[in-house]
């Protein structure tokens, strides 16, 4: 049990450091050592980092079968059986992997900042941000409940406004960030709604204390609490409240993993710097929402299952043909990432639990490892992201070439042919695409030939990432420079910058097969306890187990040809003159160009959400506003007027009928007036005193109407 | 000890006198001086009262005959649902003080106002007499007046009158109802001197009282008119839509510390007032009409922030957000659910420190800038970097950001409005309801109230990108610059906006027995 302790106590450690350290950044202002800024905060989270890993070495040594769980009570909810709503951590094989995935990459994109950010007039704010960034991911991978990682959730929400916002003059970045923070609140509502009905229908089972009073961890123990809830229940033929539960909870992974139809907000979060695209806006916080629905994954229905695979095949798809025809380079990574995110999501969707995480975090590392080098090609270009005025920059930044170059073959997932050794995309998506076959020989029943497509769909498109990243290569690489002003001042980038690269080009390498222990692993350890809590709709995590799916994906990818016929022909089209020329006549074709213009224009979602959500949302706000003035306060003001009219018509009446006949006292009241003059000086003081005397009067007119009403 | 809780309410008062009579710079420290004593004292009280409270909460009684012909009573005690609601008058004042230094015109007389306010605030949060309680919250209605039509801004009269006169009405509504309640107790069989009549809050909610007005008893007909006149009451106070309209227009002419205590605790003297008497008093019409007011309380939500969304005032933006999330606090209550009730309080408590601290965010750019407009502002965060982290601690605190105090009552009232589904209590006693009804009801108005998290996410950002981000402005070359005593009161709120969203036991720790009692009023 020593070393359970530990693992709980570094990694609680790994979490609260960065925040620490965020805190302290802010009060390094310009005049307190500006600069040292970044390297205090790198050298924390490298602490946090080299924590993570030791727990993770501690854990592989002596594997638990239930998962370490600390509770601390947060939110009293008095009269319910768990009487709270818990903080704490909760540890296990999944949660091992993911913290030393998200404190190496947060690690080393601090470093990369360091160089990327020298010279910002808010350096230190970045750094802040960043830190406090990576505490809040770390949260959610922590998390010990639903409640907990809604909390640091929301906090990952926050963080990333600011990031995306860092550079607020801007009106891209004010835009962007406001775009992302709301979109993924719409993902939120969704999520709450999810969340209220669990707690209403499980109500204080969902939290009760297991046997020994130590609560149970919230994840684990779903199903459990719904077995004992209803000693019939099958989750093959669910209560209709659960599917909605289970959608209701995903939706708030639409929101944060940018699925269709919310997926909008994240290619336009490449305004923020990009150090942030690679981690925030690739590798880690948009894998949340695939966390979140990785943990909640006990208690979805097939129903739920149908509803996350088919968002994530409509991403996929969508997000490459996007990515195909975009000229910014970061843009093309964004859609790239949309595209990934489809595959874990649909993943998890089909049941090929271990592989959608597994290729989570091979993503992680060659995606942020793409962010960062496109990061130095921009700084290399002074800032200048559209890849027309690109190319032949392979020469000029050789380093920066080759990382970019290992990971295209990463997300590409190349394998030597006829083998089964390949990278660490290779890995991880034969899984997902394997598991996709079996799910949709699964549907075949309900959905005939249509089930098909939920895995020919991203068989094809893992064709089509090789070929656009083939091109972002090719075009930003490859080829005679077409700007030469920008050709003759592009450089290598700082140490500061490429190291992280190589470091991420290595990992893209070697996250499979050689580290697969300290993932595939740790993940299938919390798979197989999953399992063996009666989760039975889950395929398993070892790529032989697959069975069928395996052996149908290993053929249709063509032993693993595919990869070199789509980079040959990426390089023919883009790195040459005449494949250029060939496209651009391509994409002239009547048909085509159509089609490439509705891609380019991103299928007009956001012109679409423009006019009927916000514009619309805009109008409804300001007849609100109308009704709020002229109707509502129209009644309250009419009623005072009504009032003084009716006022002044008795005071007509008092003046002429029944003052007549006191007239006579004007000549003493006159003199009367004159008395009290005296008592008017004219200074407010005064007057409140009179006005409180008065109200004083008015009360006690009250009470003498009670006494006597009596 | 119960004398320190009279000391309490009429310290102010005492202050009050000595800030008329004397001079400017004087009467600030006199009302700066009086504001902390008062927060001490109530703070001694809490220490007190967390390690004596009893099993119904309600400690250090004073009873004193008053007008004993018709049975009123000096009736004051504290227990806890007063505490938190006393304790956050008392600071927050300390800061409205601090926040009105600048305020030159009539200082003294402005002073000694506020501090008759303020004792009018303990006043209502104070007594355990209806009577007094009705006088009280007579009280605290001039001073705010005076308040409004003499320091205001431009239509301040208008203003002023609104206010007062809106509030007023619904206190009528209220008296009826004090009325009533005098002359039907005695029928109740209760063992009281003076044939029974009492304005005791405590007897009034007593078994044998409610009796009568149970579903069927004999006073039905009353309770369920009385139920609702007393809401009307409290909620034009709380505000709720329709009876919002005087808040916008009082927010926007008073001047910055008078908006802060008018959101940070007057609007709370309206939800205080419906734990404390609407609720506890006629639980079964609670029962009979919670659809009405929990649609009330989501009405109140989505249309607060869709106003808010539209205005291009800042300040009126910031107002209607009052109104959005005090739409919480009704919809909690509504559910007649644990969970609801103690959301519904500790939205109070957040909303209390979040909205001060939002309005003084506001006033400091007003006094600078002198307008509101927020299309005319913009890269404030670039001129004031320091205040620029504040108010984004401060809105998103407003947002109800989680770790941020504003979170945790909106997500407990969110939660119950979905639990609601399962309170039997709801179905009513004649059946006027089936519970697949009430289920339908709490799902729809859970719904509805999640998407409110959209929209004020929605107009907060808009605001925050309009008047914070973007380049700084040619005319912000000559504002002064942030000063130490503004930072204090920043510094203050924000620290109070975390400290209360990572620590809510804080407040439950005192209010838990009082609820225990209340909730088994009313049924759960």
């Amino acid at each position: 049990m020593g070393s359970h302790n530990t693992i709980i106590n570094l990694l609680s450690f790994a979490l609260v450091a960065p925040l620490v350290s965020s805190l302290l950044a802010i009060l390094l202002t310009r005049r307190v050592m500006f600069k040292a800024a970044g390297v205090f905060t790198t050298l924390v989270m490298l602490a946090a980092c080299i924590a993570s890993w030791y727990a993770g070495f501690l854990w592989m040594g002596d594997k638990p079968a239930a998962p370490l769980v600390c509770n601390i009570p947060w939110i009293p909810l008095h009269g319910m059986a768990a009487g709270y709503l818990y903080l704490g951590v909760m540890v296990d094989g999944l949660t091992i992997a993911m913290m030393c995935m998200v404190t190496l990459i947060s690690t080393l994109v601090h470093l990369y900042s360091i160089g990327y950010m020298n010279g910002d007039k808010r350096y230190n704010r970045f750094f802040a941000y960043l830190s406090l960034f990576s505490f809040s991911m770390l949260g959610i991978v922590l998390a010990n409940s639903i409640m907990m990682l809604f909390v640091f959730w929301e906090l990952v929400g926050l963080t990333s406004y600011l990031l995306i916002g860092f550079w607020f003059e801007k009106r891209g970045p004010q835009l962007a960030c406001k775009k992302a923070f709301v979109m993924n609140r719409i993902g939120d509502m969704g999520f709450l709604v999810g969340f209220g009905i669990l707690f209403y229908q499980l109500g204080g089972r969902l939290l009760l204390p297991a046997t020994g009073g130590q609560p149970a961890n919230m994840f684990a123990s779903l199903l459990d609490v719904l077995m004992k809830q209803d000693p019939n229940f099958s989750i093959s033929n669910p209560p209709l409240w659960l599917t909605a539960a289970g959608i209701g909870l995903f939706f708030g992974a639409i929101g944060k993993s940018a699925q269709f139809p919310l997926h909008t907000w994240l290619p336009d979060a490449m305004e923020g710097p990009t150090p942030v695209s690679s981690i925030v806006h690739s590798a880690t916080m948009v894998a949340a929402g695939v966390y979140l629905t990785a943990r909640i994954y006990p208690i979805l229905t097939p129903g739920a299952h149908l509803f996350i695979a088919t968002i994530g095949l409509i991403t996929l798809v969508i997000a490459a043909c996007m990515a195909l025809v975009m000229h910014d380079i970061k843009r093309v990574l964004a859609y790239s990432t949309l595209s990934q995110l489809g595959y874990m999501i649909l993943g998890l969707g089909a049941g090929a639990w271990s592989f959608a995480l597994f290729h989570l975090i091979t993503h992680a590392f060659f995606k942020c490892c793409l962010f960062q080098c496109s990061g130095s090609v921009i700084h290399a270009a002074h800032h200048q992201q559209d890849m027309r005025y690109y190319g032949g920059l392979g020469r000029k930044m050789p380093i920066t070439f080759a990382c970019f170059a290992i990971c295209t073959l990463a997300i590409a997932g190349a394998s030597i042919p006829y083998t089964d050794i390949g990278i660490s995309g290779f890995y991880s998506k034969d899984g997902i695409i394997a598991g996709t076959v079996n799910y949709g020989n699964a549907l075949g029943g309900l959905f005939g030939p249509i089930s098909k497509l939920y895995f020919w769909g991203p068989t094809a498109v893992a064709y089509l990432t090789v070929f656009y990243m083939t091109r972002s290569l090719a075009l930003t690489f490859l080829g005679k420079p077409r700007d030469q002003h920008l050709y003759d001042n592009a450089h290598e980038a700082p140490w500061q910058m490429w190291l992280p690269q190589v470091v991420l080009a290595v990992m893209a390498i070697a996250a499979a097969p050689i580290l697969m222990p300290m993932w595939l692993s740790n993940i299938n350890h919390t798979h197989d306890a999953m399992v063996n809590s009666g989760v039975t709709w889950v395929q398993p995590g070892v790529a032989e187990e697959l069975g069928q799916g395996m052996h149908y994906a290993h053929a249709k990818l063509l032993h693993g040809l595919s990869w070199i016929i789509m980079i040959a022909a990426g390089l023919v089209l883009f790195a040459t003159e005449g494949g250029k020329k060939a496209v651009a006549a391509f994409v002239k074709l009547p048909g085509v160009g159509l089609i490439h213009n509705w891609f380019y224009n991103k299928f007009y979602f956001d012109a679409l959400y423009d006019v009927f959500a916000v514009g619309l949302g805009k109008t409804i706000a300001l007849i609100c506003a109308a009704l709020d003035k002229h109707v509502i306060d129209g009644v309250v003001n009419l009623t005072g007027f009504v009032t003084k009219i009716a006022a002044s018509l008795t005071g007509r009446f008092d003046n002429r009928v029944v003052d007549g006949a006191v007239n006579g006292a004007a000549t003493a009241a006159r003199s009367g007036g004159d008395m009290l003059r005296s008592t008017q000086p004219g200074r407010i003081r005064v007057y409140v005193l009179g006005a409180f005397a008065s109200a004083c009067f008015v009360v006690l007119a009250v009470l003498v109407v009670v006494i006597v009403s009596r | 000890m119960a004398s320190l809780l009279n000391w309490m309410i009429f310290v102010p008062c005492i202050g009050a006198v000595l800030c008329l009579f004397s001079p400017k710079q004087a009467a600030k420290s006199v009302a700066l001086l009086t504001a902390l004593v008062t927060l001490l004292l109530s703070v001694i009280i809490a220490v007190d009262y967390y390690t004596v409270q009893g099993a119904s909460g309600v400690q250090y009684v004073t009873a004193v005959s008053w007008i004993s012909s018709i049975n009123a009573e000096y009736r004051t005690g504290v227990d806890g649902l007063s505490l938190p609601l006393v304790l956050l008058t008392t600071s927050l004042s300390v800061l409205v003080v601090l926040a009105s230094w600048n305020i030159e015109k009539a200082t003294g007389a402005f002073m000694a106002l506020y501090l008759f306010l303020m004792s009018g605030m303990l006043g209502v949060f104070l007594s355990l007499d209806m009577f007094l309680f009705y006088v009280f919250f007579e009280i605290s209605l001039l001073p705010m007046y005076f308040l409004i039509g003499i320091w205001g801004g431009p239509r301040k009269e208008y203003a002023a009158i609104k206010f007062f006169l809106y509030t007023l009405a619904g206190s009528i509504c209220l008296l009826i109802v004090m009325l009533g309640l005098y002359f039907i107790t005695p029928k109740a069989g209760l063992n009281l001197p003076n044939a029974g009549n009492t304005w005791d809050m405590m007897v009034l909610q007593s078994l044998p009282v409610r009796m009568l007005f149970a579903n069927g008893g004999e006073y039905w007909g009353f309770a369920q008119a009385a139920f609702w006149l007393t809401m009307i009451a409290f909620l034009i106070k709380l505000p709720a839509v329709p009876f919002h309209t005087w808040l916008p227009d009082a927010h926007v002419e008073a001047p910055t510390p008078i908006s802060m205590i008018l959101a940070g605790v007057l609007l709370k003297m309206g939800g205080y007032a419906m734990m404390r008497i609407t609720y506890p008093f006629f639980p079964a019409a609670a029962q009979e009409f919670w659809v009405y007011v929990a649609v009330l309380g989501v009405i109140a939500i989505i249309y607060g922030a869709l106003c808010a969304m539209a205005q291009t005032d800042w300040k009126k933006l910031v107002a209607y957000s009052s109104v959005s999330h005090m739409g919480y606090v009704t919809l909690g209550l509504a559910t007649l659910t644990r969970v609801g009730f103690d959301g519904a309080y500790y939205q109070m408590i957040g909303h209390g420190i979040t909205s001060a601290l939002m309005f003084f965010l506001v006033g400091v750019v007003y006094e600078r800038a002198h307008h509101r407009e927020i299309n005319r502002l913009g890269g404030i965060w670039l001129k004031f970097p320091g205040y620029g982290g504040w108010s984004l601690l401060g809105f998103f605190a407003g947002m109800g950001l989680p770790g941020l105090c504003g979170f945790i009552g909106e997500i407990m009232v969110l939660l119950s409005a979905f639990q609601a589904a399962g309170n039997v209590n709801l179905i009513g006693a004649a059946g006027a309801r089936s519970a697949a009804d009430v289920q339908c009801w709490s799902y729809t108005l859970g719904v509805i109230a999640a998407a409110g998290v959209v929209l004020t996410a929605g107009y907060i950002l808009w605001m925050f990108q309009r008047v914070y981000m973007g380049v700084e402005k040619p005319e912000y070359s000559h504002y002064a610059p942030i000063n130490a005593r503004e930072y204090v009161i920043m510094t203050a709120l924000g620290l109070g906006a975390v400290v209360f969203g990572i620590l809510p036991y804080l407040v439950f720790d005192l209010t838990t027995p009082t609820f225990n009692s209340l909730l088994s009023i009313l049924g759960s």
